[in-house]
């Protein structure tokens, strides 16, 4: 489970400070998958850093399981399993060796380390594994880097972005994944900016414009507060009212 | 320390799966450098023979005032020849090494047993017309002694009334000394591929994985961030002394294959091992200093602009011991880049360097990476190291 509170988080850019996550707070539960919905430049990358202990935010806490994640950084680490949005696999390992670096940081023996491949490729349908990742395609490339994120095992999940670039069938296949992530039990937290995307997979969305959240709720209850019944419609009206506030 | 050794195993996996860098960052020094050293010595040295063993031409002005002296440095392999009009702006322009003038008053003094002049022009900023000139000189200089003998004898003196003091003269440069001068250029070629040598590696793992974009997956791991960057470092480390090793031995094998004076010169075991007790400190600095500046920078291409500048540091000591040498004194082995330079230079000639001054430098120069290690761990756990532009 992991447990957002008010968190804030300035950058300072040449043109003053930039204020990109202000007072973002939500539950994403056990058994569940939350969506992050929001526009380009909404902050959903950032709060989500800041998720991964990645990022200190300026106020507010996160937290997973219970532990407060920046005084214990590395024990809410050994219980995320994180696909970033910047998630280059490296091109001169094969992808079983790209896991197995992960496995290793994570301080993984090697049997574990392992079996955890072997359940994952079948589980994510690699079949390359013993392929150096120079000229995988985009879908090998980001699977890679999925199975690396999970090698051990966590509980909770964060995904930004995860099917970007990604053709149809293969994100249809991520689909499946994460509803199977949400059958065992565990925490998945995903971003998107696609509304179809989160309404398909999420129990909960979160739709986040201009750093803040602008609504929480599954997506009927988000079709009834709009009032719209089209999705692109809901998300449309959610993300504008803030602009124009 | 688990991280540490699993972080540096990948990178150099990584890198040795490159094999066309690794072939030519591990191979093309060893071979370019002693082709240089050993190309420069024997160039100088076959130059230094046929300028001392050729007929050496030398335009002579009023050779006619002169005949004997011309025979005599005919004897001595030098052939006068016409001289060019202007001979002062001829030897300017290089077109001859040196021009002897005979003043026309010469037969007339040379018969009153005065002291006849000649006149030797050249240029003594060229360093190539120092033989030519050494030889003109010692020839005409042989000539008046032969001459002042001569002319002793027949007012029935000694001649060694003209040798008031002799000079004998001893050289007690040892093989091993001869060889320090051979190798004037090897503590700053050996210098700059410790400090440099690893150098797009060091800049590689750390600014170019952030331009990847793979740090971040690797920084959100549990393992500590000064593990993954001493993992790096280590990779770097162990990188930059294979490279060294086969540089060294390609030193051992080109001179012992080389032709001439360079044979007596060749290094034993022992001195290679001690160069490199010397070179790891310099590595370790090396390294740790890329990895400041790969943590400090923006890209790859920021990283790579510091490279020109600290290339030109590993010369400041050598220029400054070719303008003003110094006697060895303890404090220079805490000097970076002179205490090397100094160290090198003393190993080479096969002077014994002290424990006392082995000490200091190991101690001084670990500090120095220590601290740069500190200073680079402290920019690896910044926040905008992960966060790839």
């Amino acid at each position: 489970m992991i447990e957002v509170d008010n968190l804030h988080k300035t950058f300072q850019s040449k043109s003053g400070p930039v204020h990109a996550v202000r007072g973002v707070s939500f539950r994403a539960p056990d058994g569940q998958i939350t969506g992050l919905l929001g526009p380009n430049g909404a902050g959903k990358t950032t709060t989500l850093r800041m998720l991964y202990t990645l990022m200190t935010p300026d106020k507010g806490s996160v937290r997973v399981d219970g532990l407060d994640a920046h005084r214990d950084a590395t024990a809410a680490r050994q219980r995320l399993g994180v696909l970033p949005d910047a998630r280059s696999i490296y091109k001169r390992l094969t992808a079983r060796e790209n896991i197995e670096y992960f496995g290793r940081l994570h301080g993984l023996d090697k049997a574990t380390i392992a079996r955890r491949i072997e359940t994952l490729a079948q589980t994510l349908g690699i079949d390359f594994l013993d392929r150096r990742a120079e000229g995988f395609s985009q879908g090998e490339r980001t699977k890679t880097a999925i199975a690396r994120a999970l090698v051990h095992d966590p509980r909770n999940v964060i995904l930004d972005e995860p099917t970007n670039g990604l053709d149809v069938m293969t994100t249809r296949s991520l689909r499946e994944f994460l509803q199977r992530l949400r059958a065992e039990g565990r925490c998945v937290i995903f971003s998107s900016h696609i509304m179809q995307e989160v309404a398909a997979l999420c129990d909960r969305i979160v739709v986040i414009a201009g750093g803040q959240v602008r609504a929480i709720g599954t997506p009927d209850e988000l079709r009834a507060t709009t009032g719209e019944s089209d999705l692109e419609n809901v998300f449309v009206r959610l993300t504008r009212s803030e602009s124009e506030s | 320390m688990r991280t540490v050794f699993i972080v540096a195993r990948k990178e150099l996996v990584d890198l040795f799966r490159d094999r066309r860098t690794v072939a030519l960052s591990l191979l093309l020094m060893p071979i370019l450098f002693p082709a240089l050293i050993l190309g420069a010595v024997g160039l100088a040295e076959s130059k230094a023979r046929t300028q001392l063993e050729k007929t050496l031409r030398l335009p002579v002005i009023g050779a006619e005032h002169a005949p004997n002296l011309i025979r005599f440095l005919r004897a001595q392999n030098i052939e006068a020849e016409p001289a060019p009009e202007d001979p002062d702006a001829e030897v300017r322009a290089q077109t001859f090494d040196a021009v002897l003038r005979i003043s026309p008053d010469f037969a007339d003094n040379w018969r009153s047993s005065r002291s006849a002049q000649v006149e030797l022009i050249y240029d003594s900023s060229r360093e190539d017309s120092r033989i030519p000139v050494a030889r003109v000189r010692g020839a005409i200089e042989q000539y008046n002694r032969t001459l002042a003998v001569l002319r002793t004898m027949h007012r029935g003196m000694s001649p060694e009334v003209l040798q008031p003091v002799r000079i004998a003269q001893r050289d007690v440069a040892t093989p091993e000394s001869k060889r320090g001068m051979l190798l004037a250029f090897l503590p700053y070629l050996l210098i700059l591929s410790s400090f440099l040598g690893g150098a797009y590696l060091v800049i590689d793992v750390t600014a170019g994985e952030r331009e990847r974009q793979s740090l971040e997956p690797l920084l959100a791991t549990p393992a500590s961030r000064s593990a993954i960057m001493s993992g790096k470092i280590l990779a770097a480390i162990i990188f930059g002394m294979l490279s060294l090793s086969l540089i060294l031995v390609g030193f051992k094998v080109s001179l012992a294959v080389a032709p001439g004076s360079l044979r007596i010169v060749n290094p034993s075991w022992q001195l290679l091992f001690q160069l490199l007790l010397v070179l790891l400190p310099m590595v370790l600095i090396g390294t740790t200093l890329l990895t400041l500046i790969s943590a400090s920078v923006k890209s790859v291409k920021e990283a790579q602009s510091y490279m020109t500048v600290l290339m030109l540091l590993p010369m400041v000591p050598t220029f400054l011991l070719m303008v003003n040498p110094i006697k060895n004194q303890l404090w220079q082995f805490t000097v970076p880049f002179l205490a090397q330079n100094q160290l090198i230079l003393r190993l080479v000639r096969g002077e014994t360097v002290s424990f006392e001054e082995w000490a200091v430098y190991i101690v001084t120069s670990l500090v120095l990476g220590l601290i740069l290690w500190i200073a680079a761990a402290r920019l690896y756990h910044q926040e905008r190291l992960a966060i790839s532009a």
